[in-house]
């Protein structure tokens, strides 16, 4: 597997850290798949960080809200991939799961508003208003505490592919 | 069923006498549903509490946003429930996320306040990081490592382990261990930022591999549990308050099998020949003085006591004498003056000593820098090595 090469001019190339690929139906078939991915990714792209430990732990906090995201979509058969890669200080995860036509625009919709200028305090009043949160304000959440940037990106047939840069380095001490 | 999915994840508890509600661990559920014993436990401690609850997430490793909005929306309902209470989100620096999730919770409810309850974690850590005081600790790893090196050992160092330095300051024994032993890995810790930072740039400037520096919280690792084959924690348990606590979590991060190892004094013991008794009034004064700031630098002969307590067998305790004829003397006299500006400055003034007591005070340190550069004179430093092995 070669650098990740985007089309988007002057952007920096970004170094493969690890991927792992899975069924969606295995994935979805227990929750725990969330947790157990989302902890070994950290682990194992964390141990050249400046801070281990604490990397891993922020990096496993931000990446399992993705999973769970795509661990609901709605279409029943293709793969999930989960990339990591790298450029200086920031991660990036790239997370390409089936979905239906609706929910595709709803991604895409929900990544142009955690743009805006009022996120933070769509997620607040979420916080104090919803019952549970929506796919959006977890997507929101992390523009809001781990500065994460989002875009949707092109991929072939009913799949979706959430580009999420992580600039965790920089949230330590 | 794995065995992983029969593990307790999290825990949550409420402590009445503190009015303190506590949740740890991961969570992470996939429905609300999941949390309801915890939820009907916060609801209660709500229902019970006069004037302020305390919400401790100071051990929560994880939480998923739809168990953040749960608790979040149960403690945002009751401050508009009940205005007259007072809720306070007790937050640890070492776990990243926390403070700023939960933080966002005091701009929804100015009822709701977040405080992070390690900031001023370590009693004698500001009496120790500021001041130029890195050469001076440079110089005490190096003048114990001449001893260290030939004991360590005899207490489960070895080749290719894997070991944790907890409490490692500005990382030099570390180093030391990685160039002397070569363990296939070694995670440094300590919850002194401008420490960490010091151990990092000479990492970076000496191209040393294998040493991962963290910041965290020694009584509260986000280390994984039975993960080393030896912890070491040097001269740390002294000046903690709670030396238990960590020796809790020293022992939980060991492998079954593995050893921790700890170094303490016995300040009271330090000696110097000429001018004996000038010394030895100065050094008691010394204990007195740390035992102040509920520090306990005469901690060395009773590592065998904590050791048992936390539950290590086959206990193994040595001591030795740094010197004044170790290595230069003029090291030793630089080492007595750092503790001198210290101890008689910055401490003896916190605890408000007159200067009388400075003056002599100041004169034992003195004595003893005269009794190590004397060209007939002893001066020595005693150090306790322990460890014990955790049960397999």
């Amino acid at each position: 597997m070669g650098p990740v090469q985007h089309d988007l001019a002057g952007e920096p190339t970004f170094e493969p850290m690890i991927q792992i690929d899975m069924e969606i139906k295995g994935f979805v078939s227990a929750w725990r798949h969330c947790d157990y991915v989302s902890t070994y990714m950290a682990r194992m792209i964390s141990q050249n960080r400046s801070d281990s430990v604490r990397h891993s732990n922020l990096f496993s906090s931000a990446f399992n809200e993705l999973l769970e995201v795509a661990f609901r979509t709605r279409h029943a058969d293709g793969e999930l991939a989960c990339r990591v890669s790298r450029h200086g200080a920031t991660d990036r995860i790239e997370l390409t799961f089936p979905c239906v036509p609706e929910e595709r625009q709803f991604y895409e919709e929900a990544v142009s508003q955690v743009a805006g200028t009022e996120a933070r305090e769509r997620y607040l009043n979420s916080v104090s208003g919803d019952l549970a949160p929506s796919r959006e304000i977890v997507l929101l959440e992390l523009a809001v505490d781990y500065n994460a940037t989002l875009r949707v990106e092109e991929a072939d047939g009913d799949v979706i592919r959430l580009v999420v840069d992580l600039p965790l380095e920089g949230l330590q001490h | 069923m794995s065995p992983y999915d029969l593990l307790p994840r999290f825990k949550a508890q409420y402590d009445a006498n503190n009015q303190e509600f506590s949740i740890s661990g991961v969570v992470r559920p996939q429905a609300i549903d999941e949390l309801g014993p915890s939820i009907a436990l916060l609801r209660d401690a709500i229902g019970r509490v006069r004037g302020v609850l305390y919400v401790n997430v100071r051990r929560l490793t994880q939480m998923n946003n739809a168990a953040f909005h749960a608790f979040s929306r149960i403690i945002i309902d009751a401050c508009r429930a009940r205005p007259d209470l007072k809720f306070v989100v007790i937050t640890s620096s070492v776990v990243g996320w926390t403070s700023r999730k939960f933080g966002r919770l005091s701009g929804i409810e100015p009822n709701i306040t977040v405080e992070e309850y390690d900031s001023e974690f370590y009693p004698g850590q500001g009496f120790l990081e500021e001041g130029g005081f890195v050469p001076i600790l440079r110089s005490q790893t190096k003048m114990t490592w001449r001893h260290e090196r030939a004991i360590l050992p005899r207490h489960g160092m070895r080749q290719g382990i894997v070991m944790a330095d907890i409490c490692c300051g500005i990382g030099d024994f570390a180093v030391l261990v990685q160039k002397e032993f070569q363990p296939s890995r070694i995670v440094a810790l300590d919850h002194s930022i401008s420490s960490l930072n010091y151990a990092r740039q000479v990492m970076r400037e000496f191209d040393i591999r294998g040493i991962e520096y963290t910041y965290g919280d020694a009584s509260e690792m986000l280390l994984d549990e039975a993960q080393f084959d030896l912890v070491t924690c040097r001269h740390s348990l002294q000046i903690f308050n709670r030396p238990e606590l960590i020796l809790k979590e020293l022992y939980r991060i060991c492998k079954p099998g593995g050893r921790v190892y700890i170094t303490n004094e016995k300040n009271s013991h330090c000696l110097g020949e000429p001018r004996a008794e000038s010394i030895r009034w100065t050094y008691n004064e010394v204990a007195k003085l740390f035992g102040h700031f509920e520090m306990d630098v005469e901690l060395g002969p009773k590592s065998r006591r904590y050791l048992m307590e936390a539950g290590f067998e086959d206990i193994r305790v040595e001591t030795f004498m740094v010197t004044n004829l170790d290595g230069d003397p003029q090291d030793f006299a630089d080492v007595i003056a750092a503790w001198a500006d210290v101890y008689a400055g910055e401490m003896a003034t916190r605890r408000g000593d007159g200067a009388e007591f400075v003056a002599r005070f100041r004169q034992g340190f003195q004595d003893h820098i005269f009794a190590a550069l004397h060209p007939k004179g002893y001066a020595g430093w005693p150090i306790w090595v322990a460890s014990g092995r955790r049960p397999q």
